[in-house]
């Protein structure tokens, strides 16, 4: 029951923390350029909505548009964590033969999942405010498409396994080897020269830019914490659930 | 009675496949044929491109869209016996090592998907590059079949041994395995491409892409044989 509680809290500590960062950025944060957006350093960020300013309402959409990067990086460093965190409970369960550990696994997955479809969502409108397409072949997307791919499979291979200690045993090793692709499909891209410009390329952030950044990572990785601990006693649940069902019919 | 040497085991389980499939020749009809159509395919899917096309631009990655589509095809099917004539159960109870079925399976595969590479090369550029040279040399491309077919064989035969245990068996595999694939398909595309093509600087490309090629396999390799006797014995 506490653990619940301070799930809760977390949640909505995190929630708060996402929001101040993204509010922060909003009204506070200098603006540069991405991509084939230019925008100028020297105009004001107030009033975002009403877009007042020499550059019209282009200015306002594209503007918008750089803030969803305050959103969509913490979310994709939370999801690559969280899929860290499956893969532990993966070998933790390939090693002792727990089914608690499996469960931790499924959950840490289901997670990871709600993570990276936010922020391949977050990240296409980004790409289509941006750079006016709604996707593109850049490495950095491919490899977490790829990701995407591997998490969805994991979900696939465990409805398509019927008995349930082969189930948790094929999802472990799977969970382990998706775990050790990902990162490696991030650097091939990175290390092979393609024709492909790297159009998204990070320099340094300002301290102004990076506090708030900073603050939605921990407060995304808060609420990432807490959906994985209310899965988690939804689960116990379940299963005292179902213990006290047969318990009465047996 | 004396521990039968690691060496004896891993020889016993390739000499098995080897011989089965000299009996039926059913694997290797069933690929190469496999590979021809998909070469004929090929052909229609090019056919309004014009007379123009430069092929060469996208042989790479059309000879290993072939191969990649055929050894999932043979890999399914090298398991598939195992399982339908209880052939698993009898491994497992016999005095093997574990690991050791994997290296004999994984090897097994790649032999047979080696031939099928090698008898497909001549036929693809006898179709689309009779006419467009390839630049670099041709041991190069071979180093680069090579390097792919270990990591295809290596992590494939371990997905496969679980693919063909799931209800869904072929497209399990397929969903499981094109993702996983992803970096050294990558690398071997590119290094394949590289030497049909010819660009300036091909080389390092070419050494750059088999080198991250060769990583990738030993990484999957090792992680196949570490997970190999959960999967075997689940």
């Amino acid at each position: 029951m506490k653990q619940l509680r301070t799930a809760i809290v977390l949640l909505i500590v995190g929630g708060l923390l996402t929001t101040v960062d993204l509010f922060w950025a909003f009204f506070r944060s200098t603006v540069v350029s991405f991509g084939t957006v230019t925008l100028s350093k020297t105009v004001e960020t107030a009033r975002p909505f009403l877009g007042r300013s020499a550059l019209g309402f282009q200015y306002g959409k594209a503007w918008f548009s750089q803030k969803i990067f305050y959103f969509h990086v913490p979310v994709a460093e939370a999801s690559f964590l969280v899929f860290g965190v499956a893969a532990f409970f993966a070998i933790r369960f390939l090693m002792t033969r727990r089914r608690d550990f499996d469960t931790k696994s499924r959950i840490a997955m289901e997670t990871t999942l709600l993570f990276v479809i936010l922020t391949m969502v977050t990240g296409d409108l980004w790409t289509r405010a941006s750079w006016g397409v709604w996707w593109q072949w850049e490495p950095r997307l491919t490899t977490y498409f790829i990701m995407t791919l591997l998490v969805i499979a994991y979900f696939v291979l465990r409805n398509s396994v019927e008995d349930e200690e082969r189930r948790a045993v094929y999802a472990s090793a799977f969970c382990i080897i998706a775990f050790i692709d990902a990162p490696i499909s991030f650097m091939i891209t990175r290390l092979i020269p393609s024709d492909h410009p790297v159009v998204f390329t990070e320099g340094g952030l300002d301290p102004s830019q990076l506090i708030p950044f900073i603050i939605g990572q921990i407060g995304m990785l808060m609420i990432g914490y807490a959906i994985y601990s209310m899965r988690m006693h939804e689960e116990l649940l379940q299963e005292r659930l179902a213990a006290a069902k047969e318990s009465l019919e047996g | 009675m004396a521990k039968i040497s690691a060496m004896r085991q891993f020889r016993a389980i390739l000499k098995k496949d080897i011989v089965m499939e000299l009996r039926t020749k059913e694997m290797l009809t069933s690929m190469g044929l496999y590979t021809l159509l998909t070469l004929v395919v090929y052909y229609v899917a090019l056919s309004r491109a014009g007379n123009g096309f430069d092929v060469r631009l996208i042989a790479g990655g059309l000879l290993w869209l072939a191969f990649l589509f055929t050894s999932m095809l043979g890999l399914n099917r090298s398991l598939v016996h195992e399982k339908d004539q209880g052939c698993l159960e009898a491994l497992l109870l016999s005095p093997l090592d574990r690991p050791v079925i994997f290296f004999g399976k994984a090897v097994g595969n790649l032999i047979f998907l080696l031939i099928v590479e090698v008898l497909t090369i001549p036929i693809f550029i006898f179709m689309f590059l009779a006419s467009s040279p390839i630049v670099g040399p041709i041991w190069e491309i071979a180093l680069a079949l090579l390097v792919g077919a270990i990591g295809i064989a290596g992590i494939g035969t371990l997905l496969a041994t679980m693919s063909v245990n799931t209800s869904g068996k072929d497209f399990i595999l397929a969903v499981l395995f094109i993702p996983i694939m992803f970096p050294l398909l990558y690398a071997v595309v590119a290094a394949t491409s590289g030497v049909i093509i010819g660009d300036p600087g091909y080389q390092h490309l070419f050494w750059t892409s088999m080198s991250i090629g060769g990583g990738y396999d030993v990484i999957m390799l090792v992680a196949a044989y570490g997970l190999y006797e959960f999967i075997v014995g689940a």
